[in-house]
């Protein structure tokens, strides 16, 4: 019963953590609390206290959760660890309720990481400091509650609680269209968690008994394969949006169009992974008989982002929104991986959030630096940029090569790793797999062509005259400090991956393993496709 | 003391180490390092150098008999899945390392003259660094997936050298086409080497072909998969080494400085793919009809790149097609499952074609002086004339170059040629005709190439063909006038000396391959060379090697008399008799037009109609602007209006309203 054998452990789990420090409580009551702190600083008003004290918090944070790292957590150990849980209304199953596993702990990382670099491009930020850094803290305490809490009632509160300071994010700091992008955005995901709501109480209820938010009871449960499928559906959009598959995506063009540098980052480099973590962690693992359903419908969809995405990108002439198509193409290799029975392609999916939210976040602080200097994003108006700026030039040059799977950098082993786990899925039948590994390595060779004639038009050639009036001066140390803080995880991956799948690996093997044994033991065909998983 | 194989792993991180550093130097402190040109030539060349004497020491451990070595750690694992990394030495290898390491430093010597102008000469020494150190780590990869790690890299080097000069936009977009073309072949690599993977469990060399062969034994693996797994595989050499259709890029390649083009795109990095396919003769070897499939492709290449150069004008342009003729040689070879005869023209083909080129870089270099940096005059031959009055040692080295190429014997280009056409002559006689016959077309138009540089009278001081040569490559005239010189003269030391160096190999490296006592054959494959010398016989390789010299000479007795006697005007006798042969040739079989509508507006094309789509469908139906609005201007109007909030909720309806549709159908 792997259910059973969940809790158990996590009971030992939660024993033997009951006197340590409460690591992810405080990473993630830290931010909120010091955002709320924030009004009080005293401040000229150009931000130049406020940011020291931001950059401050999230770095503590950073230094917080590494230290829940390598204190509390043990790689090997497939179930949660780091385990806290307060009852405040035992009744309905109120509480709080945190803990990491291998499905969080890399993303909680990532999360006060990336935000720590986002806090230190956010420097040039004069209009209104105070309220863009409370903002900004909020976001990240909100956001490593997401991938921490235990509880699906904590999780849609936390979802919820990250959208707010994105809308705001937006509509204040936005371009020009920003009011249309903001209310966009925060209809689209928070109309569309509303299915996380739904399936957070229809759950709870479920069965009977006394009502539990808590993911290990949820998952016990033995719920109909009619009711997991309803259920499947709802979390699949509101996770789709997020992600986002095709065709759920257009939020994030403009969104991303919109944003600036520091929120880009945020976005690209977590939001997005919010999406691929929940699917983990409720579609894949609590409702199995579902996803056998879903899982090739999970995999052609994969697909269609990459290639559909990619195409786009291509033609897009705004860098910014060139890059997001990037985003939503790259995310294609985590819905094949998850869609997958294989322990390497799911591994993949999960190294190819990680990696993606690093190059993603390094793709648009340049993006973002870049428009400070030439003030446009239109690539029509741009042109022999590397001129005078060889740095940018080269920092461009490095992180595009990481976009496109360059060998060496993390988004090559992530790929590889989905590529050949899919390959090897016995769960599939063979001319389905030769489809998708062969479509989606149409995305090998389309990704370069729009990334590197991204970089012709920006760079190459001779000076556009219309940059004539710009000042361009060349990245400053700030800039390369913040790439090269992105690069060394990039290259480090992509050296040697088994730095981050050893966190994951554990937790990656028992879930596939549980989804495996599920589909063997389907008796039907599953979902109506020609292509279904071949029982073996 | 540890063996010289057992540190080869230090041969491909010595010159990475240089890099880094100094690339990291470049970061951080531009200018300051930018203006340490001999410190960093000297490290970057003494790391690259090292690695030189560590792949001589390794291969000379292998000429004493060593076996091969091999070690591996595991780099990734999920599951029961288990991917090992590492390094192997092996003969072959240690004759490619020693290879690559003599022209990269015999390159970066040259470099240090020919870039001695340049802003960005630390840059290109780095650059220099960081393309040996992914060829070296691609000569000693023990698998498969190892070496399409370096594979990879070594085309991103490439990628960045094509695009070194990044403000002509010829070198830009010859620099993307490079690395797209590549990625071509890549992508059936990739799914190639998957494909062998699920059906062989295995990575390796050997392990796959016993695999495979395992794997068809018991009917796991149908025939048709795994030749159709093994041409996938294929396409990746024919993308690296510039073979029939993916060719196209290695020519534009030219526009990056001129000792690239010798040491990549001419010695070494294409070379991987005639390496990579002798590193999978065991696979290969078990399927006739992918041999024959990689001899019919080889045939053309060799055909189409001789006939090609055959009218070019620009003397890069006339080397590169003449690389691409030559790799179509040694393709032949593997296809005829002669992988030694092949390697054996790879490496004797690297000594002399890095000598041409670096000779072509020398002459652009002097010309550069007399009309100016405009490639389009710099490199044509048209301007050129009575060089070897004023540039004596790059002339006659040029001249050996020639001779070497053309395959008059004993230089080195005659051993390595023949001993391919034999091997054709064996198993594809049709194929064999068609090499013989560009034989004499490569003698012919690297003779002319010789003649219309080096002898006769100078012609770069015509100002009125300057004009139209710029006119007619659309550039503007104005730069006709520039430079500063009126003759050109003999390069320095550093670029003559590389030239010097390379012709004694391009002389005398054939004799290690004599078919009556091959050392060369003896070292890659002892039991093969046994065989050879035994069956060697003269009645037998006497009319080959007659005719095939017969040939050669055939040719550059044409090219005497066209270019250096003037008795025969090709001009009128054949350009204006057969005016459709001479247009398809030179444009160069109008593959790259097609390339440009089929591929380039094709997928832009595609491109542009999925983002209407985007845009006016998925994003239309999302906003339900229809519905709602007239027209989009009006719908923008409800977000001044204060209306925003309706409209959107009523997006998100839509939204809902679709995915559910979409949801039930899906």
């Amino acid at each position: 019963m792997p259910g059973s054998h969940l809790i158990s452990t996590l009971s030992q789990d939660a024993a033997k953590d009951l006197d340590a420090f409460p690591w992810l409580t405080t990473a993630i009551l830290l931010p909120i609390t010091a955002s709320l702190l924030i009004f009080f600083i005293p401040d000229p008003g150009d931000g130049k206290v406020v940011r020291w004290y931001a950059l401050g918090v999230t770095l503590t944070t950073f230094l917080i959760t590494v230290a829940a790292y390598l204190r509390g957590y043990d790689p090997d150990i497939a179930g949660l660890q780091l385990y806290q849980r307060v009852s405040w209304l035992p009744q309905v199953g109120l509480g709080w309720s945190v803990g990491a596993d291998g499905l969080s702990m890399p993303l909680i990382l990532l999360t006060s990481f990336i935000t720590t670099l986002a806090c230190l491009a956010a420097w040039p930020v004069t209009f209104k400091p105070k309220f863009f850094f409370f903002l900004l803290l909020a976001m990240d305490g909100g956001q490593i509650a997401v991938f921490a809490v235990q509880d699906m009632l904590l999780f849609f509160l936390a979802w919820e609680l990250e959208l707010l300071p994105v809308y705001l994010l937006l509509a204040i700091w936005g371009g020009k269209k920003r009011q249309y992008a903001a209310t966009k955005f925060i209809l689209y995901t928070a109309g569309s968690s509303l299915f996380i709501l739904l399936v957070a109480l229809a759950m709870a209820f479920a069965g009977g008994g006394t009502p539990s938010f808590e993911y290990s009871e949820l998952a016990a449960k033995h719920l109909g394969t009619g009711f997991q499928l309803l259920c499947y559906g709802g979390l699949l959009i509101a996770f789709g949006v997020k992600l986002p598959i095709v065709p759920l995506h257009t939020w994030l063009p403009d969104a991303h169009g919109e944003a600036t540098a520091p929120v880009h980052m945020l976005l690209a480099g977590i939001l997005l992974k919010m999406g691929g973590y929940a699917l983990f962690r409720f579609n894949a693992s609590m409702f199995p008989e579902a996803h056998v359903q879903f899982a090739p419908l999970l995999v052609i969809l994969g697909v269609v982002n990459i290639i559909y995405a990619a195409l786009t990108s291509f033609a897009q002439r705004n860098l910014k929104r060139k890059i997001a198509y990037s985003s939503i193409s790259h995310m294609g290799f985590v819905l094949i991986g998850i869609g997958s029975f294989s322990p390497l392609a799911a591994s993949g999916a999960m190294l190819q959030m990680v990696s993606h939210g690093l190059i993603g976040a390094s793709l648009f602080f340049l993006v973002g630096a870049t428009y400070d200097r030439i003030h446009t994003l239109q690539l029509d108006e741009m042109g022999g940029v590397g001129q005078k700026m060889r740095k940018m030039f080269a920092l461009w040059t490095i992180c595009c090569l990481a976009s496109l799977a360059l060998p060496g950098m993390s988004g090559f082993v992530s790929e590889l790793m989905v590529f050949v786990g899919f390959a090897t899925d016995d769960a599939y039948s063979l001319p389905f797999r030769i489809v998708i590994d062969g479509a989606a390595a149409i995305g090998v060779i389309l990704t370069p062509i729009y990334l590197l004639s991204m970089l012709r038009e920006i760079f190459f050639g001779k000076e556009n005259p219309e940059l004539a009036n710009t000042n361009m001066v060349d990245a400053e140390p700030r800039e390369i400090y913040i790439i090269s803080c992105l690069l060394v995880p990039i290259i480090g991956i992509g050296l040697y991956p088994r730095l981050v799948t050893d966190t994951y690996r554990a937790t990656i093997e028992q879930l596939v393993a549980r989804d495996e044994s599920t589909m063997k033991a389907i008796s039907s065909p599953p979902f109506p496709f020609q292509v279904a998983p071949k029982l073996t | 003391m540890p063996s010289a194989a057992e540190v080869a792993w230090l041969i491909p991180v010595l010159p990475l180490a240089g890099a880094v550093l100094v690339g990291l130097g470049l970061i951080s402190f531009n200018r300051t390092v930018n203006r340490l040109r001999k410190p960093v030539a000297v490290l970057l060349l003494s790391s690259v150098g090292a690695s030189g004497v560590l792949s001589f020491a390794v291969l000379a451990e292998q000429l004493r008999g060593a076996a091969p070595y091999e070690a591996l750690f595991n780099w990734a694992s999920a599951g029961d899945f288990n991917l090992e990394m590492g390094f192997r030495v092996d003969p072959l290898g240690a004759v490619m390392l020693a290879l690559v390491t003599t022209i990269a430093v015999l390159v970066m010597v040259y470099s240090h003259g020919y870039m001695a102008h340049d802003k960005s000469y630390v840059r290109f020494f780095t650059y220099l660094a960081l393309f040996s150190s992914s060829m070296l780590a691609l000569i000693i990869s023990p698998n498969l997936l190892e070496i399409y790690v370096f594979w990879e890299l070594v085309g991103m080097c490439s990628y960045l050298l094509v695009g070194f000069w990044y403000d002509r936009e010829g070198a830009a977009h010859a620099a993307q086409k490079a690395f797209v073309v590549n990625r071509v072949g890549d992508f059936g690599l990739l799914l190639g080497i998957l494909g062998l993977f699920w059906a062989t469990g295995s990575f390796d060399f050997e392990g796959i072909a016993t695999g495979l062969s395992a794997a068809m034994a018991d009917g796991r693996v149908s025939g048709w998969a795994a030749t159709a797994l093994c041409l996938l595989v294929f396409m990746g050499p024919m993308a690296k080494s510039a073979q029939f259709p993916l060719h196209v890029w290695l020519p534009d390649a030219m526009e990056g400085p001129t000792p690239i083009s010798a040491l990549i795109h001419a010695a070494t990095m294409v070379a991987a793919g005639v390496f990579l396919v002798a590193r999978l003769e065991p696979l290969y070897s078990l399927f006739p009809d992918v041999q024959t499939v990689i001899a019919v492709v080889g045939t053309i290449t060799c055909f189409l790149g001789a006939t090609i150069a055959l009218t070019q004008m620009d003397l890069k342009k006339g080397l590169a097609y003449s690389t691409v003729s030559q790799l179509g040689y040694m393709m032949l070879a593997m296809g005829c499952g002669a992988p030694i005869a092949g390697m054996f023209h790879l490496v004797t083909h690297a000594f002399f074609k890095a000598m041409l080129f670096l000779g072509s870089g020398s002459v652009i270099h002097a010309m550069e002086e007399v009309v100016g940096h405009e490639p389009a005059l710099a490199q044509d031959m048209r301007l050129m004339g009575g060089l070897r009055r004023t540039m004596p040692i790059t002339a006659i080295t040029f001249l050996i170059g020639c001779v070497a190429i053309s395959g008059i014997p004993p230089l080195a280009g005659f051993w390595s040629k023949d001993e391919i056409l034999g091997q054709a002559f064996n198993s594809y006689p049709l194929l064999w005709a068609v090499g013989l016959l560009t034989a004499g077309m490569t003698a012919f138009y690297m003779f002319r190439l010789y003649f219309l540089t080096f002898e006769g009278p100078f012609r770069g001081g015509d100002l009125q063909l300057r004009q139209e040569l710029l006119l007619a490559s659309g550039k503007p005239v104005g730069a006709a006038a520039a430079g500063h010189h009126s003759a050109t003269h003999e390069s320095a030391w550093p670029m003559t000396l590389p030239l010097v160096l390379l012709a004694v190999p391009s002389i005398l490296i054939g004799l290690l391959g004599t078919p009556w006592h091959s050392r060369f054959a003896a070292l890659l494959d002892p039991k093969e060379a046994a065989e050879m010398a035994a069956k060697f016989n003269w009645p037998e390789f006497l009319p080959l090697a007659g005719a095939s010299v017969a040939i050669s000479a055939t040719g550059i007795t044409i090219a005497v008399f066209a270019y250096a006697l003037h008795k025969i005007d090709l001009a009128t006798v054949v350009a204006a008799r057969f005016p459709r042969i001479n247009a398809f040739l030179a444009n160069k079989w109008y593959l790259d037009a097609i390339n440009e509508k089929l591929f380039v507006r094709g997928s832009r094309k595609l491109a542009k109609q999925v983002l209407e789509v985007d845009a006016k469908v998925v994003d239309g139906v999302v906003n339900l602007t229809g519905l709602l609005t007239l027209g989009s201007g009006e719908g923008l109007k409800y977000f001044e209006t204060g209306r925003a909030q309706f409209y959107a909720l009523i997006v998100f309806g839509g939204v809902i309203g679709l995915v559910v549709i979409f949801g039930s159908l899906g």
